[in-house]
C-alpha cells in the first residue's frame, strides 16, 4: 500500500519570493511540486511557485550531491590544483572548524589591519538566510564578521537603485504599483524574468485590463516581448532618454499638466538655492528657506500657513552652509528655487539632443512624454482604507545595467523625478519602493520614515565630516569609508563596493591600507568564482584564502578551493520558519503578514545535516553556545522567542535540536501574530504551512506617512549629496587619495548628462584596444529559469530553459550577422580586451545590430552537468576596474567586444 | 532552443522507406507479372520475387515499430487506418502471390490456378500500392507527404519499378519483346511528369523550405538515374544489337534505382514536419496585433 | 455533450516554462520529452519585432489525424473530447506521430536519465515500462478529469481535477474547461475574446484556443 502526502513548503530561491508550494511524497520519495492552493488567498501569487521550484526534486536527488563531510588533502589551491577531497566524519569536520574558530578567538576577532578574521559570503540577494536555519544567530553571537567579499553585488544587482532608492523613498528596489497603474515606462526592467510569481501575475493582470508598458532596452527581452512597445535604445544612454522626456514635460507642455501641488508641497522643489549650490537657510535656525507668495518673503520651509513659490528668482537673505561647515552669509541676493534650477538645467536636453545620443527618434520621445503625462490623471484621487490619496497611474521602472554603474545615479534620479513631476511617487498607481534594507528600523518602510532637519526623511549616511569619517576601513570593501550612501545597517557591507575587497586584496591603491585574507571564510549558496566580473581574477584571490568552510550541496568552482565541505540538508530536508508578507524585495506587495514554514518532506540524504544543527554544533565547539542561544532568543534567526505576554526562550546553557528550536520559534510566532492568544507549535505549522493576519494596503505607499509627518521627498535638488561628496573629497584628498576623484564628480545636486557609453569605450581604449576592433556592446539579461538558485546544474531546468531562444548562446542581430557571414548556430569567439569566451550564435531580429547578449553565468569548470554543457559567459570577459566603478561602488554588466566566427560547432 | 520551423520527423527512418521501396517495387512487379503472363511471358520468378520484395518491406516495418510483438494489433482499425488496410491486403497478397508463382513454376505447374491467381495477386498488389500512397497522404503532419500530388508519384513509381524489374528479368532470362520497353518508357514518362507535377504543386501550395530544398536538390539525380538514364539506355539497347540485353538490364536497374532514390528522399530526407505558425501576434496591453508568421515555409498562411 | 478544451491567453504568457516543468512533474516524462511546451516565437524584422510565447502540445482535435491513422485503435477520442492513448494497445509504429501536425507525439525507445550516472530516487519510483516504445502525449491529465466524475468537481475550476499545466501557470494564461457548457469559464473567455487555433486550415478542429485580444 503506497503512502502519498503533500507537504507544504516555501520557495525563496530568489529575491522575488517567497512563494508557496507542496511537495508530493510517495512512499518517502519526493516526486512532484504543485501549487499550494490552500494559501491562494494569502499569497499574492495565488499559492503558486515559478519554474525554479520545480527543479528542487532533481536538486534533492542529484546524484552529484555531496552527502558526507569532506576535507581537502592538497594544501595548494587553484583552478589547476585537484583539492583531493576525502570523506571525514562530522565530528572531525566540525572539530576542524571549531578548532579554527577557537584559534581565532585566542588571537582576537580582528586582525592587525583591523579587519574581521572571519568572513562570510552568501549569494542571492540575502535569500540564503531563508535556508541557513539559525546560522544568522551563530554569526550574531560570534560578533565580528566581514560580509564584504561579494559574489556579484554591484555589477549584477540593481545597485544604485538600492542606495538612491532608499535615500529618496525607502525603496531598496523600486516597482510599479502594477495593480493600479495604466502606463509603465520600463528602462530595461525585466519583471517577467525577475519579479517572480507575484510580479508576473500582477503585470499579466495589468496587460489584460489594457495597461500599456513601453519597454526601452537594446534587446527584446521577455519583458519587452510582453510590452505594448519596444524602443531599441543604444546601451547606457537611458539618462539621455529620460532627460529628453523631462525636457518635453518642463519646456514643451503647459505647466499645469504637471502636479504642481505635489511638487510644491511634497518635494524640495520650492527650496531656494544659494550661489554656491547649497540651500539658502535661515540665519538663526539654519532651516532651508522657501519663498512665501503670501508674505512676499523667504521663510523657513516649515513656517505654517505659507504659499511656497514653486519657481522663480527671488531676492532674499540668509546663510549658506557648505561642506565641512563652510558658511556664506548672503544679503539680498538673487536666488532661484530648486525647481527653477532644474528647469534651466533641462533646457538643453531637447528630444532632438536625446535622439543624437540614444538613437531613438525625437518624435518617439515626445510622444512617450505626452502619453506619460496624459495617463497620470493629475488631480484624481482614490480612497484606500478610508484615506484619500492621489491616484497617479503612471510608473517608471529600471533594470539591471541601467540602474547600476556609471549612469545609475542619473537614471535613478531621472526615474524618481519623472514620478515627482506628475505626483506619481509613492501613491496609488505610481512608482513605489518595495522594502528597506539600509534604513532603520527595517520592520516596515513606514517605521523607517524619520524626519530630518531639512524637512526630508533622515538618511543614515556614513559620516564624511572630519571627526567621524571612518579613515581606516573595518570592512574589506571599505563601504563606510568610500560610499556614504551605503549606510551602516547589517546589509551595508554586502551592499558596498564588494568587488573592491577582491581588487584591493591583490593590490591596494595609493595611500590605502592593505587588505588581508580572512582567517576563515564561510560560503553558502554562492559561487563568486563564476558569478562575478573578471572571474579568473576572483578565483585567484579565493585560492589565497587560508581556510574556507563551504556549506555545500554539490561540488562547484568556489568550494573547489574549500578546506572543509559541510553538506547541509537541502530545501526539502530541513526546517525553518521565516517571516512573510508586507512588502518585500521585488514587486512583492501583500495584503497579509505572518510566518511560513519549510519542513523536512523526506528523510535527509546521506549524512547531510540540518543547517540549524550545524550552527548549534559550531556554536558549542566555538564556546559561544550561550551567546548563540541568546541571539536566537532575541530573534536573530527570525522571530524573538520572548514577547509582552509570552516567553518561549531557550535555556542558553544547553544545546537544542533543530525541532526544539523551531518549535519554540513557531510558538513565539503564533503568539506574536495573535497577541498571545495562540501558541501553536511546529506540528501545527507542519500541517498548515503558514500563519498570517491581514494588513492594510496603505503600507504599500509611503506618501501617507510623509504627509502625516509633514515631510517632503528629497527631490529634485541633491544638496545633501552635494555636500557629502565635497566632504568625502576633502577627507580623501587629506589622505592623499586621488584615485576616487572621478567618483567624487558624481556628487552633483542636479546631475548633468555625461557620455556614459564613452566611459566603457574609454576603458577599452585604455586597456589597449582600438574601438573599431571591438564594435559590439555585450550585455546580459536574466532568465526566469536560470536567474538565482544555482540551477544551471539541474537537468530539468536546463531542458525547459532551452525552449527559450538564446539559452546557452550568444544572441546576435540577424542582419548584422549576415553581413559578417555568421549563421545561426555558428561558433563564435567573443573577445574583450581582457580575454575571450566562445559560444554558439542564436540569431534574432529583436536585438540592436551593435549589441550582442549572453544570458546566464555559465563559466563552470567544476559544477557537474553545467561544466559538460558548454556555454559562453560574459563574466569571463568583463574587466573589473576602478575606472568602471561609480561613486556608489557599482558597475554594470557591459563591455565592448569583438565577434569572430570560429570553424566548427560548439 | 525550442524548434519553431519545421524540422525533420524522427519517427520513420530508412526502415519506413524500405517498406515503400519494397512494397512499391514488389507490387509493381506483381502487376507487371500478371501483364507479362497475359503476354505469354514466364512470370513465376517475377511473382515470387515480387512477393519477396513486399515481404522485405514488411519486415522493415516490423523492425521499426516499437512493440514488434504486438504487431497483430495493426489489424484493429480498418475503418479509417490505411496502415491497417495495408496490413489486411498484405495478409492476402503474400499467400496469393506466392501461390500464383508456385502454381506457375515449372516444377509444380498448375496452370488452372496460376492464371487466376496471378491476376488476383495483381489486383491485391494494386490495392496494396494504393494503400501505401494513402498512408503517406494520411500523414498530415508531413507537408511533403500529405500532398495529394504525391499519390500518383507513389503509384507510378511502383509500376515503373515493376516494369524495370520486368525488363531486367527479360534481359537476364531472354525472350525479348517490345511491349515491356514501350510500357517502361510510358511509365517513365508518367513518373517523370508526376514528379514534376508534385514538385510544382507542392511549391505552389506551400511547404517547408527545407523539404523543398531536399526535393529540388535531389531531382537532378532522380531524373538522371530514374528517367533520362533509362530512356537513353533503352535507346542504346535498341541501336547496339548484341549489347542490347546489357543495356536493357541497365535501363531496368536505373528505372528501379531512380524510384528507390525518389522514395528514400521523400520518406527519409524530405519529411519535414509542419512546424509552428502564428496567424497574428497578441495585443499586449494596448495597440493592435502584429502580423503573423509561418517560419520556415516558402509561403505563409498555408 | 462535453468538449474539454484549453485556452492560452497569449497576452498573458511570459514563456516562463513553469507549465512545461509542472507537466514534466505531473506526468513523469523522461528527459527531452515535453508534453507541454512554450515556444519562443519571433516575428517581424528589426526594429519592428514581436516576440510571442506560445504554449503547445496535443491540441485534442475533434478530427484528429492521429486517431484516424492509428492502426491499433490505441488512440481514441473520448466522449469528452480528450484524445487518449491506450499504451497497452499501441504498437509504436509512429504513424500517429507523422500524422500529427502539432508535433505533439513522442516515442522513446531507450530509457534516458536526467544524469547519466544513475536513476534518481524519483526517476526510479516513477519509471513506467509500459510507456517505452509507444506513443505518448498530453492527455489533459485525464485521470484528474476522470476523478471529477466521481467527486462532482469541475475541471478547470477545481485544482484537483484540472490539468497540472493550468494549475501551475503563474500568469493565469492557461485555462481549461468544457466548451460545450455555455456558462463554463472557457466559454465565457471564448465569448469575450478573439481567438485563433493553430494550423486551423488543416481542418483538424483543434481543442486548443489562443486568445490574442479582447472583443472589439
Amino acid at each position: 500500500m503506497s503512502t502519498i502526502k503533500k507537504v507544504p513548503q516555501y520557495c525563496y530561491q530568489c529575491v522575488a519570493g517567497p512563494d508557496f508550494l507542496t511537495v508530493k511524497v510517495e512512499d518517502g520519495v519526493a516526486t512532484e511540486i504543485e501549487p499550494n492552493f490552500a494559501l491562494a488567498d494569502v499569497h499574492p501569487g495565488g499559492g503558486k511557485s515559478c519554474v525554479k521550484a520545480y527543479g528542487l526534486v532533481q536538486k534533492t536527488y542529484n546524484p552529484n550531491r555531496l552527502l558526507t563531510p569532506m576535507k581537502r588533502t592538497n594544501p595548494k589551491k587553484g583552478r589547476d590544483e585537484d583539492p583531493g577531497f576525502v570523506r571525514i566524519s562530522w565530528d572531525e569536520a566540525l572539530g576542524m572548524v571549531g578548532g579554527k574558530l577557537k584559534e581565532i578567538q585566542a588571537k582576537g576577532l580582528h586582525d592587525p589591519l583591523g579587519y574581521a578574521r572571519v568572513a562570510a559570503s552568501f549569494g542571492g540577494g540575502g535569500t540564503p538566510t531563508y535556508y541557513m536555519g539559525t546560522f544568522p544567530a551563530f554569526l550574531s553571537a560570534w560578533g565580528a564578521v566581514d560580509f564584504s567579499f561579494g559574489s556579484g553585488q554591484g555589477v549584477k544587482c540593481t545597485h544604485s537603485e538600492h542606495l538612491y532608492g532608499e535615500l529618496w523613498h525607502r525603496g531598496f528596489t523600486v516597482a510599479a504599483d502594477t495593480p493600479t497603474t495604466n502606463y509603465i515606462l520600463s528602462f530595461g526592467g525585466n519583471p517577467e524574468a525577475s519579479a517572480g510569481v507575484m510580479g508576473i501575475t500582477r503585470h499579466a493582470d495589468a496587460r489584460a485590463r489594457g495597461a500599456k508598458r513601453v519597454q526601452i532596452e537594446p534587446h527584446l527581452s521577455v519583458t519587452g516581448a510582453c510590452s505594448a512597445e519596444w524602443v531599441p535604445i543604444r546601451p547606457k544612454t537611458d539618462p539621455a532618454f529620460m532627460y529628453g522626456l523631462i525636457h518635453a514635460m518642463l519646456h514643451e507642455m503647459p505647466r499645469e499638466r504637471l502636479d504642481i501641488e505635489f511638487l510644491t508641497n511634497h518635494t524640495g522643489s520650492p527650496y531656494l538655492v544659494a550661489p554656491n549650490g547649497y540651500f539658502l537657510r535661515d540665519l538663526v535656525s539654519h532651516k532651508p528657506l522657501m519663498w512665501d507668495l503670501k508674505r512676499g518673503a523667504a521663510v523657513p520651509f516649515d513656517t505654517p500657513d505659507i504659499e511656497p513659490a514653486l519657481e522663480g528668482s527671488f531676492t532674499a537673505s540668509g546663510i549658506e552652509i557648505g561642506a565641512d561647515d563652510e558658511e556664506w552669509q548672503h544679503e539680498e541676493i538673487e536666488v532661484d528655487t530648486a525647481f527653477s534650477l532644474l528647469v534651466k538645467q533641462m533646457a538643453e536636453y531637447t528630444p532632438e539632443w536625446a535622439e543624437e545620443i540614444c538613437q531613438v527618434p525625437d518624435g518617439c520621445i515626445r510622444r512617450i512624454a505626452d502619453e506619460f503625462v496624459s495617463h497620470a490623471q493629475v488631480g484624481d484621487t482614490i480612497e484606500i482604507d478610508g484615506e484619500i490619496l492621489p491616484l497617479r497611474p503612471v510608473a517608471v521602472i529600471l533594470g539591471k545595467t541601467v540602474n547600476n554603474g556609471w549612469g545609475g545615479y542619473e537614471c535613478c534620479w531621472g526615474r524618481t523625478l519623472l514620478a515627482c513631476l506628475v505626483g506619481a511617487l509613492e501613491v496609488p498607481g505610481g512608482t513605489l519602493g518595495t522594502t528597506v534594507r539600509l534604513n532603520r528600523p527595517a520592520t516596515t518602510r513606514q517605521a523607517s520614515v524619520i524626519g530630518g532637519p531639512d524637512g526630508f526623511m533622515q538618511y543614515p549616511m556614513n559620516a564624511t565630516d572630519k571627526e567621524n569619517w571612518q579613515e581606516a576601513p573595518t570592512a574589506r570593501n571599505a563601504h563606510s569609508t568610500l560610499v556614504p550612501l551605503s549606510a551602516n545597517s547589517p546589509w551595508s557591507q554586502a551592499l558596498g563596493p564588494t568587488h573592491l575587497a577582491w581588487m584591493f586584496r591583490k593590490e591596494s591603491p595609493e595611500n590605502w591600507p592593505a587588505v588581508s585574507a580572512p582567517d576563515l571564510w564561510f560560503v553558502y549558496r554562492t559561487n563568486p568564482a563564476i558569478s562575478f566580473w573578471d572571474t579568473k581574477a576572483i578565483t585567484e584571490r579565493i585560492a589565497e584564502f587560508p581556510f574556507i568552510v563551504s556549506f555545500c550541496y554539490i561540488p562547484d568552482e568556489t568550494n573547489y578551493m574549500a578546506d572543509v565541505l559541510l553538506p547541509e540538508c537541502t530545501d526539502f530536508e530541513s526546517t525553518q520558519l521565516i517571516r512573510v508578507g508586507g512588502t518585500k524585495f521585488i514587486e512583492s506587495f501583500w495584503d497579509h503578514e505572518g510566518v511560513a514554514l519549510r519542513q523536512p518532506a523526506i528523510k535527509p540524504l546521506g549524512e547531510t545535516r540540518d543547517f540549524t544543527d550545524i550552527a548549534t554544533e559550531l556554536a558549542a565547539r566555538a564556546g559561544i553556545l550561550d551567546k548563540y542561544n541568546n541571539a536566537i532568543n532575541r530573534g536573530a534567526a527570525g522571530v524573538p522567542l520572548r514577547g509582552g505576554n509570552y516567553d518561549f526562550s531557550l535555556d542558553i546553557e544547553q544545546s537544542h535540536g533543530a525541532e526544539q528550536i523551531w518549535d519554540a520559534m513557531c510558538r513565539a510566532a503564533s503568539a506574536e501574530l495573535t497577541d498571545g492568544a495562540e501558541t501553536d507549535g511546529l506540528d501545527w505549522y507542519k500541517e498548515h504551512g503558514i500563519r498570517t493576519r491581514p494588513i492594510s494596503r496603505l503600507i504599500w505607499y509611503l506618501f501617507p506617512e510623509l504627509r502625516k509627518k509633514g515631510l517632503r521627498f528629497e527631490m529634485p535638488y541633491q544638496e545633501q549629496l552635494y555636500r557629502v561628496g565635497k566632504q568625502l573629497g576633502n577627507r580623501l584628498h587629506e589622505k592623499g587619495i586621488e584615485w576616487w576623484n572621478e567618483q567624487l564628480k558624481e556628487y552633483e545636486p542636479l546631475p548633468p548628462w555625461k557620455d556614459f557609453p564613452g566611459i566603457w569605450e574609454q576603458a577599452t581604449v585604455n586597456s589597449g584596444g582600438a574601438l573599431e576592433d571591438y564594435p559590439f556592446w555585450l550585455l546580459t539579461s536574466r532568465s526566469m529559469q536560470l536567474a538565482w538558485g544555482s540551477n544551471s546544474s539541474i537537468q530539468m531546468i536546463d531542458e525547459v530553459a532551452k525552449n527559450m531562444h538564446g539559452h546557452r548562446a550568444v544572441v546576435m542581430n540577424t542582419g548584422r550577422a549576415a553581413e559578417m557571414g555568421i549563421a545561426d548556430g555558428d561558433l563564435v569567439e567573443i573577445k574583450s580586451t581582457l580575454r575571450s569566451t566562445k559560444g554558439r550564435v542564436a540569431l534574432k531580429q529583436g536585438i540592436r545590430p551593435d549589441t550582442i547578449l549572453i544570458q546566464g553565468q555559465f563559466d563552470h569548470w567544476v559544477t557537474p552537468f553545467s561544466k559538460d554543457n558548454p556555454a559562453p559567459s560574459m563574466n569571463t570577459v568583463v574587466p573589473m576596474s576602478l575606472a568602471l566603478t561609480d561613486s556608489t561602488g557599482s558597475s554594470a554588466d557591459i563591455v565592448r567586444v569583438a565577434v569572430h566566427r570560429l570553424e566548427g560547432k560548439a | 532552443m525550442s524548434r519553431i520551423e519545421p524540422w525533420h520527423q524522427l519517427n520513420w527512418d530508412w526502415r519506413a522507406a524500405g517498406n515503400f521501396i519494397g512494397g512499391g517495387s514488389g507490387t509493381g512487379l506483381l502487376i507487371l507479372a500478371a501483364v507479362a503472363a497475359g503476354q505469354g511471358t514466364a512470370y513465376w520468378p517475377l511473382g515470387f520475387f515480387g512477393a519477396i520484395l513486399v515481404g522485405i518491406g514488411l519486415v522493415c516495418v516490423w523492425l521499426e515499430i516499437g512493440r514488434p510483438w504486438r504487431a497483430l494489433h495493426v489489424f484493429y482499425h480498418p475503418q479509417t487506418s490505411w496502415m491497417t488496410r495495408e496490413a489486411f491486403v498484405s495478409a492476402l497478397l503474400l499467400p496469393v502471390a506466392l501461390l500464383a508463382a508456385a502454381a506457375a513454376a515449372p516444377f509444380i505447374h498448375l496452370p488452372a490456378i496460376a492464371g487466376g491467381a496471378i491476376w488476383l495477386a495483381a489486383l491485391l498488389a494494386a490495392l496494396y500500392l494504393y494503400c501505401q500512397a494513402r498512408i503517406l497522404h494520411g500523414s498530415k503532419g508531413i507537408p511533403a507527404w500529405r500532398h495529394p500530388s504525391l499519390m500518383p508519384v507513389i503509384i507510378l513509381t511502383g509500376l515503373t519499378e515493376g516494369a524495370g524489374f520486368l525488363v531486367l528479368a527479360i534481359a537476364l532470362i531472354g525472350g525479348f519483346s517490345v511491349w515491356p520497353l514501350i510500357l517502361l518508357f510510358i511509365l517513365l514518362l508518367g513518373r517523370w511528369m508526376s514528379w514534376r507535377r508534385y514538385l510544382a504543386n507542392l511549391t505552389e501550395t506551400g511547404a517547408p523550405n527545407k523539404a523543398l530544398a531536399v526535393l529540388n536538390g535531389a531531382t537532378p539525380m532522380i531524373n538522371i538515374l530514374g528517367h533520362y538514364g533509362p530512356a537513353i539506355l533503352m535507346l542504346l539497347a535498341l541501336v547496339t544489337g548484341s549489347l542490347g540485353p546489357i543495356f536493357f538490364a541497365l535501363a531496368g536497374l536505373a528505372a528501379i534505382a531512380g524510384g528507390w532514390q525518389m522514395k528514400f528522399v521523400v520518406v527519409a530526407r524530405a519529411a519535414f514536419n509542419q512546424g509552428f505558425a502564428l496567424p497574428l501576434t497578441p495585443v499586449r496591453g494596448t495597440g493592435k496585433p502584429g502580423p503573423g508568421d509561418k517560419p520556415g515555409w516558402n509561403k505563409s498562411g498555408q | 455533450m462535453t468538449r474539454y478544451v484549453m485556452i492560452a491567453d497569449l497576452r498573458r504568457c511570459v514563456g516562463c516554462q513553469t507549465c512545461t516543468a509542472a507537466c514534466k512533474h505531473a506526468n513523469a516524462t523522461p528527459p527531452g520529452v515535453q508534453w507541454r511546451q512554450v515556444l519562443d516565437m519571433e516575428t517581424g524584422t528589426y526594429p519592428q519585432v514581436q516576440r510571442t510565447f506560445v504554449p503547445v502540445g496535443c491540441m485534442h482535435c475533434a478530427d484528429p489525424p492521429c486517431e484516424s491513422v492509428c492502426p491499433s485503435t490505441a488512440t481514441k477520442i473520448r466522449d469528452d473530447g480528450i484524445v487518449e492513448i491506450d499504451y497497452d494497445l499501441c504498437i509504436g509504429c509512429g504513424y500517429c506521430a507523422v500524422a500529427c501536425p502539432y508535433q505533439a507525439r513522442h516515442i522513446v525507445h531507450k530509457r534516458d536519465l536526467a544524469y547519466d550516472k544513475q536513476a534518481m530516487a524519483h526517476e526510479e519510483a516513477r519509471f513506467d515500462e509500459g510507456r517505452m516504445s509507444v506513443a505518448m502525449k498530453c492527455n489533459f491529465c485525464q485521470s484528474r478529469i476522470d476523478t471529477a466524475k466521481q467527486t462532482g468537481q469541475t475541471p478547470g475550476v477545481d485544482p484537483e481535477v484540472t490539468p497540472a499545466c493550468v494549475n501551475s501557470c503563474i500568469a493565469d494564461a492557461l485555462h481549461f474547461g468544457d466548451r460545450d457548457d455555455p456558462n463554463s469559464n472557457v466559454s465565457v473567455l471564448l465569448a469575450e475574446n478573439q481567438t485563433f487555433r493553430m494550423h486551423e486550415e488543416l481542418g483538424t478542429d483543434p481543442g486548443f484556443y489562443y486568445i490574442w485580444d479582447k472583443n472589439e
